[in-house]
């Protein structure tokens, strides 16, 4: 029961978040600098604000270091409890392969953990931001992930309560994935808006290409665990693997 | 092929530590994403600010 083994999830998991992990803290080093850097450049010429936090407590070289070192660190987390999850979920749900049900995940935390909030609440740049509202922005930031991850149980439930009716696959898909979908919009609505201005001396352009360069940075990471998790717990691809391996090995 | 050999209740279901490593993971995250010194006080800003471009570059909320 390789399959269900809970360390060797875990292990696969981790493994996969660091291999998401590398590839998002590339995308980071190779299109997230660029706005980054003319974000700090527009930050660096505004006169000091009186009781500002320093920051120079690095120097820039340690700080893109530090930022490449954030997406592997929360990527390996990420991977430790999609494995958990994936557990779970493999309880659930059988007619999938194991690459697919991993893929399925990817796409589901995806959705709700990065779509959603970054609908609402876009990625902004330093040098955008009041650090006087930071701890509502998180509490409405973090409420909104919970919700939509309350969602997506809500249409799994859904989904399985409508198999018991014997509905067709599709009927179902759409009544699960369209109830979460505009249950999802009514969230838009009640959620509070980021209280916080642009300020008028960041452009337009950046802000749009700051927030693809991290929407990218994200796709990249949640790719990359789906992708890693599916190929390592995945039966067929295991013993595929292996047999390139036995092929190769001297006997 | 093989008949599937029943699976016993406790290797099917999620065991607890799992749920306890996940649970402490997203505590981890936590710290490193969203920390901005309501429960690690002063050393929250030596994370903060070696992490800060990743806060950003990841979406999170920050000052």
């Amino acid at each position: 029961m390789t399959a269900y083994d809970m360390k060797k999830l875990v292990a696969r998991g981790a493994l996969a978040g660091l291999l998401a992990g590398v590839v998002a803290a590339l995308v980071s080093l190779l299109i997230v600098e660029r706005p980054m850097r003319a974000a700090l450049a527009i930050e660096d010429a505004r006169p000091a604000a009186p009781g500002a936090r320093g920051g120079d407590l690095f120097s820039r070289p340690t700080q893109v270091v530090g930022g490449m070192v954030a997406a592997v660190v929360v990527a390996v987390l990420i991977g430790i409890v999609f494995a958990v999850v994936y557990r779970w979920v493999a309880e659930r749900v059988h007619r999938q392969s194991a690459f697919a049900r991993s893929l399925h995940l990817a796409a589901v935390g995806f959705a709700a953990i990065v779509l959603l909030p970054m609908v609402k609440y876009p990625a902004n740049p330093p040098g955008v931001g009041d650090p006087a509202t930071v701890d509502q922005r998180t509490s409405m930031y973090v409420s909104l992930i919970a919700a939509g991850l309350v969602l997506a149980l809500l249409a799994h439930w859904a989904y399985r309560a409508l198999a018991k009716r014997h509905w067709p696959g599709p009927m179902r898909g759409v009544v699960a994935a369209g109830g979460a979908i505009v249950l999802a919009g009514v969230a838009f609505v009640v959620w509070p808006a980021n209280p916080d201005p642009i300020p008028p001396d960041v452009p337009a352009a950046l802000l749009w290409q700051w927030r693809l360069a991290s929407l990218f940075e994200l796709a990249a990471l949640w790719a990359g665990l789906g992708v890693g998790f599916g190929l390592l717990v995945d039966p067929s691809a295991r013993r595929w693997a292996a047999g390139q391996r036995a092929a190769v090995a001297p006997t | 092929m093989t008949t599937p050999v029943p699976v016993s209740r406790s290797v099917r279901t999620v065991p607890l530590w799992a749920w306890l490593l996940a649970m402490s993971s997203l505590l981890a995250l936590y710290l490193v994403l969203q920390e901005n010194g309501m429960l690690l006080g002063q050393a929250a800003e030596f994370i903060h600010e070696f992490v800060h471009d990743g806060r950003h570059a990841l979406g999170v909320p920050c000052h």
